[in-house]
């Protein structure tokens, strides 16, 4: 009954609404949003930071906020360098599978390496946040956009990742992050594969 | 919330589950189809299903490391595998390697053999490789390629969390001789597939 009556409340609320007609105070806030956004739109970016994060948790946190340094670090110069190689999904499958395999296979081990492949999966999501032709100040807002939300979603995982643990403290929590760590390694590698062969083909 | 809502709320999930009508709305292509494909595709080959059982039953009766070693080494290696059969390299004998697997797997349980955790994740990665690279020479073109991996790697690890499941009987005598029994199936049902007669 103590939530039925709040939730019942919160109904009468949601069901008297009235359409919200306050939207869109700043000019090209859209592109923001849509910037924030970004990184999660395709499975290579998605893929990649979901990995890095597992990596990144699978650290204490006085190393991991090296690798979460590292990435913000890396992210913004990608932006800033703007390289460009062809197709930059490949890489971010290979980065991915990588960051996976260390995850799973050698957790709290081999911290330089971590941030290599950090520090590259940052260097792609830069290259990759860079918006395509237009004004600049809406590249800019949507660039920004697309830089705080690879780094927010790299931050919510990898804190995601670490609440768990710290509020389920049995071993079995740890093994699930390092078999989920590995099928998601699967997964790029499969990815990295078949994009091979669309590229051949 | 009290115990005394469950049943209004069960009722309610029933009378809303009996009402409802056909979906049609669902296409066998896209992420949807793409997911079901792949996530189809070990669990609708019983060869696959018992080698990827006996990974995880093997792993139980290991006890740790290896309950949860095998199970990582497996979709690692096994996209290996994968990734060879979707570029079309050439692999001899892979339903041989496949059956194999079940015989091998099967026989470790029912026999009880212990050896060191770096052979057993040797033993098991060798034979990942077959069974990623049946699933990727497999690969339906028309599907949603992100899905369809998703789908079977997901499907695969919940394979081996199901033996691990199973494995867990081996805290009693007689759930320990149930496994090995079951290792024994397995390695029958491997045979059966290696000559032809499943």
């Amino acid at each position: 009954m103590q939530i039925l009556r709040p939730s019942c409340g919160g109904l009468a609320f949601g069901l008297i609404a009235g359409p919200a007609q306050a939207h869109a105070p700043i000019a090209g806030i859209e592109g923001f949003y849509t910037g924030v956004l970004h990184p999660f739109t395709s499975p290579a970016q998605a893929l990649l930071i979901i990995s890095l994060g597992l990596l990144a948790s699978s650290f204490a946190i006085p190393k991991a906020r090296w690798l979460l340094g590292a990435f913000l670090v890396a992210s913004l110069l990608g932006l800033w360098l703007g390289f460009t190689p062809p197709d930059l999904d490949p890489l971010c499958f290979a980065i991915a599978f990588a960051a996976c395999a260390c995850a799973a296979l050698c957790p709290k081990r081999l911290p330089l390496l971590a941030a290599l492949w950090t520090t590259l999966g940052g260097l792609c999501i830069g290259r990759l946040s860079i918006p395509d032709a237009g004004p600049v100040p809406d590249q800019i807002i949507t660039a920004s956009g697309a830089i705080i939300g690879a780094n927010l979603g790299l931050l919510y995982i990898f804190g995601l990742t670490h609440a768990i643990q710290d509020r389920l403290a049995a071993p079995w929590v740890a093994i699930a992050f390092r078999i989920a760590a590995a099928w998601l390694g699967a997964i790029s590698l499969l990815m990295l594969a078949l994009g091979s062969v669309q590229t051949g083909a | 919330m009290p115990h005394r809502h469950m049943p209004i709320i069960l009722v309610l999930a029933l009378v809303f589950t009996s009402a409802a009508l056909p979906a049609l709305a669902h296409g066998s292509d896209g992420y949807g189809g793409g997911f079901v494909s792949g996530f189809t595709h070990p669990i609708l080959g019983w060869d696959h299903v018992a080698a990827m059982v006996a990974v995880g039953l093997w792993g139980a009766f290991l006890g740790a490391p290896s309950i949860w070693i095998l199970p990582i080494v497996f979709p690692l290696v096994m996209a290996f595998g994968a990734a060879a059969g979707i570029l079309g390299l050439p692999l001899p004998a892979v339903e041989t390697g496949i059956a194999l697997s079940a015989v091998i797997l099967g026989g470790m349980i029912a026999f009880a053999v212990t050896p060191p955790i770096w052979i057993c994740a040797v033993i098991v990665g060798a034979f990942a490789v077959f069974h990623g690279y049946a699933h990727g020479a497999e690969l339906p073109a028309s599907v949603n390629a992100f899905a369809y991996a998703a789908g079977f790697v997901i499907a695969t690890g919940l394979l081996h969390l199901s033996g691990i499941g199973f494995g867990l009987l081996v805290k009693w005598p007689a759930g320990r001789a149930v496994i090995r029994g079951a290792g024994g199936l397995i390695s029958l049902a491997g045979i059966a597939f290696l000559i032809g007669y499943a």
